[in-house]
């Protein structure tokens, strides 16, 4: 299994049409006056200026899978059907993770606690959506470094806590991430602090040629 | 082979690249898993027949297979202590199989990690890496240089300065963009410029797109670009078929696109994954009979970050150059220096990004400190919060070139004068990193006070930046400002010399501005005054605080005078809009009594709190009954907002906003229900609300509880990850109609079915409603809870359960 790696300070690029989805909008039905647009906008980039986006991600080897269950390299072993079909041809898992930090979450408290709740919901949706885009990132970017070898991707990830990828499984994405030294910490309930942190995994598919 | 000669190369022909490599070595039998380049050199008449297939193809320039062969990456497979015997040894074959016609280009990529402060690579160890395989790839005979499929602005100039300090050979750098810019956000307009200003001989694009998408990215470059262009794309999109990698163009479709290419403006062609010798080789055959095109190039003065150019020209709008990035005068900023405290550091730039400023001036001087040191923390901690380039403002060489080294763009210098130290010591530093700079026409004599002695020095810096390859676009002349307080007519030397250098010389000039009121008060009106006279002079961009509002009318208004904003559009739309919400607010509040209510309702419709706030105090003040306005227009406003959210001509924020809007007219009228002992608003009901024990998602959870005050509800909000006990004990307390509860989580929402539990165990007469993300009606139902999957649905539903329950259903 490869060392983790981290990356710092990510400016990902995100949709900014996926953040008003978050937020209810309906392209052909709601309306927006220019100042209302202008107003969301100043607001994600305020998100996106608030935010300090670390992520890391390492390369680990699959022994077997056996659905539902795919065992890494070291012993781990994830369960998921769904799981376990994405990564049907995948010698390797990309296993990564990405948080947003502090600020962002201490930003949304505050807004809320000054009764400023509109504002405090845009950022939460722009928050949440960049967050994800980190990853968009840390995939483009292993891509990269994985194509002249002749490998890829696979297009999607799953994150623990989506179908029949169990929620308590996050907990070996943390200790596979060391993610408290990305300052992330995870409870009981393996929900993790800071709220914007995500983990994810994909597959790493060698090509026959 | 010298620059010189690689110039020529170009000179009215196309010239052939080479394909993809990597896929041609697995069909060959490269295993999948191994060190490509370790493989390819002990197979190496493998690897010289598959570079041989190129030549024979017709490329004039093939690549050493060496892309992977950096020591970091090598690391990956124990191997760094081979860098420089495989370097050495793949350029050797390269040879072989050039022969003597075709050139050999040493090829590097990426070290595999990304450079501080994204990744834990730091630049001078990326340089040095970079180093080990230079010097192997010399010794193995390469011709030329070439840096391929970077993603990052910052890498690149790294393999590049590695290549300067180790050798003079021509360097080709080519980055790979994702869409429009690469991965780490750089531009074509930045990468070329930066790249070029650097010493690349020539620039490009490879891989990650087809030829399709590298059309446009030459096309952006070519109006600026000082060398040849390259581009060597991929053959289409990649897709993977029963194992095997498949790309969908054949070489009859890639090479389609060549005229279009060439038409773009490429000098250099050749293809990259998915390309065989066979694409080569119909490329070669198109593109026989084309010249390439000779685009009339633009002069330009463009510093750039690594993520925005900025053009800097007379007839552009005025380039503002924010100051204050400059302790002097600024105890807080001091110690921050002193402190490290870089965040003080990026909340400066951008601010003053965020209201004009269109390049930033860095400057780290402080007695005592480490000026190299943290003038580099101060370049890094800029580039990273805003994309404005940067003056580095300094006259210590060794900072100086510390701070040009690590900057990921092409910066401009500030300043060089014309003391003979400054021009032997700051020249020849600005000339090895690419950067702009500016002129300051101050001699070994001094300051000279007439504009006529300043002018011969001006002429003879520029002679002297000249002989160096500078050309006046690299250059912005300081028209030198000095206070009028001491000298009467030192503004007007000043104009003179911009005037000159804007009629004259053409040449672009900027000025520190604040120092002319410099001793005189209300130095607001005298700066505003100079800067527009200077504008109207000619002058092209100045230092100033973009953070006062009157200094950026001056911009702006100078601008529209002199047509440097066509139409004044961009004065219209910045301050009409400011005009007519400052109208809004006036108009409405002389209003007659039946148009104030009119006003509160569309306040709340519109969401405008403050305007609603107005309205109701204007309401009260009109003699209208606090529960007659609430009745007969608040609630129906806050009902129609309700309606327009379901009918989904709202989204969620506005709903928001027209319940803040709710709250703050119902926080100048509910005081006055009391004084007036008027018949209470009544209560529709009591609800508890909470997110469940473990979890800590609340903001939907206070969405909710905002929402249900707003719609008549008393709300106890008892917070985040709440214990079951303190939920009951809160309804019993309250005698709580409903309890509403959220949660986020599959490991959390098990606790609403327990706190049902409890409420049956203590006879509770009351009802619960569920949502959250993981929360669907299936679950609800399971435990007897209602359930709604969203704020306003809730506060219907809470509405109906309440009546239901009065009506003893």
């Amino acid at each position: 299994m490869n060392d983790v790696k981290v990356i710092r300070s990510i400016k990902p690029v995100y949709n900014k049409d996926l953040i008003m989805s978050r937020l209810g909008y309906d392209k052909y039905r709601t309306n927006l006056s220019a100042e209302t647009i202008r107003e969301i906008e100043r607001l994600i980039k305020k998100t996106e200026n608030i935010m300090d986006i670390t992520a890391a991600y390492r390369i680990s080897g699959i022994t077997q899978i056996i659905p539902p269950q795919i065992i890494l390299e070291d012993g781990t072993i994830l369960s998921g059907q769904k799981l376990s079909e994405l990564l049907k041809n995948s010698r390797q898992a990309l296993i990564m993770g990405a948080t947003g930090g502090t600020k962002v979450i201490e930003l949304i408290e505050r807004l809320q606690q000054e009764g400023k709740m509109s504002e405090a919901v845009v950022i939460d949706a722009a928050a949440s959506e960049i967050t994800d885009s980190a990853l968009d990132f840390v995939m483009a970017m292993v891509e990269q470094y994985l194509r002249p070898k002749g490998m890829f991707l696979t297009k999607m990830r799953f994150s623990p806590g989506y179908g029949d990828f169990d929620i308590l499984q996050q907990k070996e994405f943390y200790r596979l991430l060391n993610a408290r030294d990305l300052g992330i910490m995870i409870n009981e309930a393996c929900l993790l602090i800071p709220e914007k942190s995500v983990f994810a995994i994909a597959g790493i598919c060698h090509e026959q040629g | 082979m010298t620059k010189k000669e690689f110039k020529k190369l170009f000179q009215n022909r196309l010239i052939l690249l080479d394909g993809g490599m990597g896929t041609l070595l697995q069909k060959a039998g490269m295993p999948a898993g191994v060190c490509p380049e370790k493989w390819a050199a002990i197979n190496s008449e493998l690897l010289k027949d598959t570079q041989r297939k190129y030549v024979e193809a017709g490329s004039d320039i093939i690549y050493a297979f060496t892309f992977g062969a950096n020591p970091l990456k090598l690391s990956e497979y124990g191997i760094a202590d081979e860098t420089y015997a495989l370097n050495k040894a793949l350029a050797e074959i390269a040879r072989d199989a050039a022969g003597k016609e075709v050139l050999v280009a040493g090829d590097i990529s990426s070290c595999g990690s990304l450079l501080y402060p994204y990744g834990s690579v730091m630049f001078e160890e990326a340089v040095e890496g970079f180093k080990k395989q230079v010097k192997g790839l010399l010794d193995g005979g390469v011709d030329l240089f070439v840096i391929e499929t970077m993603m990052d602005l910052q890498e690149a100039r790294a393999a590049l300065i590695a290549i300067k300090e180790s050798c003079d050979l021509p360097v080709m750098v080519t980055m790979t963009f994702e869409g429009k810019r690469t991965l780490m956000g750089n531009n074509p307009l930045s990468v070329l410029v930066t790249l070029q200003s650097l010493g690349a001989d020539a620039v490009g694009c490879n891989c990650s797109a087809g030829p399709a998408e590298m059309v446009e990215i030459i096309r952006k470059m070519k109006p600026y670009a000082k060398v040849p262009l390259i581009v060597k794309p991929n053959a289409g999109k990649p897709r993977l078929e029963n194992g095997v990698t498949v790309y969908d163009m054949d070489a009859e479709s890639f090479a389609a696109y060549t005229e279009e290419l060439v038409g773009a403006g490429a000098n250099a062609l050749g293809g990259c994954c998915g390309t065989t010798p066979g694409y080569i080789r119909r490329v070669g055959e198109i593109a026989k009979s084309m010249k390439p095109v000779q685009a009339e190039r633009k002069p330009y003065s463009l510093a750039c970050s690594n993520r925005k150019t900025v053009e800097i020209h007379g007839t552009l709008p005025f380039a503002v150059i924010g100051e204050r990035l400059n302790p002097s005068g600024k105890k807080f900023l001091k110690e921050a220096l002193i402190n490290g405290d870089m965040d003080v550091v990026s909340d400066l730039a951008r601010e003053q990004v965020e209201a004009g400023a269109t390049l930033l001036d860095v400057n780290a001087g402080v007695p005592g400190i480490d000026e190299k040191e943290t003038l580099k923390d101060m370049v890094l901690e800029v580039c990273n919060s805003v994309a404005a380039p940067i003056l580095i403002d300094t006259s210590n060489p060794e900072a100086l070139e510390a701070a040009l080294r690590i900057y990921p763009g092409r910066a401009v210098i500030n300043s060089i004068s014309g003391e003979s130290v400054k021009i032997e010591t700051l020249l020849p530093i600005a000339k090895k990193y690419g950067a702009m700079f500016v002129l300051l026409p101050v001699d070994d004599n001094g300051v000279p006070e007439t504009a006529e002695k300043r002018i011969e020095i001006i002429k003879r810096v520029y002679l002297k930046a000249r002989e160096m390859g500078f050309s006046k676009e690299d250059i912005l002349v300081d028209g030198l400002v000095m206070t009028i307080a001491s000298n009467p007519t030192a503004a007007l030397e000043t104009m003179k010399v911009i005037s000159w250098c804007k009629k004259t010389f053409k040449i672009n000039t900027v000025i520190g501005l604040s120092n002319v009121s410099f001793g005189l008060p209300a130095r607001e009106g005298i700066n505003s005054a100079f800067l527009a006279m200077a504008v109207a002079n000619g002058l092209t961009s100045a230092i100033l605080n973009p953070n006062n509002q009157q200094m950026m009318q001056c911009v702006k208004a100078a601008d529209a005078l002199v047509s440097r904003d066509k139409s004044a559009l961009s004065y219209i739309d910045y301050y009409a809009e400011k005009n007519r919400r400052q109208d809004n607010t006036s108009e409405k509040a002389e209003k007659p009594q039946d148009t104030v209510l009119k006003c509160l309702y569309d306040a709340i419709i519109k969401g405008d709190a403050d305007a609603a706030g107005e309205m109701a105090k204007h309401a009260l003040i009109s003699g209208k009954m606090p529960k007659e306005i609430i009745d007969k227009e608040m609630i129906p406003a806050i009902q129609k907002v309700g309606e327009l959210y379901e009918q989904k001509q709202y989204f969620l924020p506005q709903l928001i906003r027209g319940a803040e809007a709710m709250e703050k007219a119902m926080a100048v009228i509910s005081p006055e229900l009391e004084r007036d002992n008027e018949e209470r608003i009544e209560s529709k009901g009591t609800i508890v609300i909470a997110t469940v024990k473990g979890d800590v998602h609340d903001i939907g959870k206070n969405i909710l509880a905002m929402l249900l005050r707003n719609y008549g509800f008393d709300v106890i909000d008892l917070g985040k990850d709440v214990e079951s006990k303190r939920i009951i004990d809160a309804a019993k307390a309250n005698n709580a109609d409903i309890i509403a509860l959220s949660a986020l989580m599959t490991t959390t929402m098990n606790q609403m079915p327990l706190v049902m539990a409890d409420m049956k165990r203590e006879n509770l007469n009351c009802h619960m409603m569920v949502g959250g993300a993981v929360v669907d009606r299936n679950f609800a139902e399971s435990f007897g809870a209602y359930y709604s999957n969203d704020a306003y649905k809730a506060v219907k539903l809470a509405d109906e359960i309440i009546k239901r329950n009065k009506n003893g259903g």
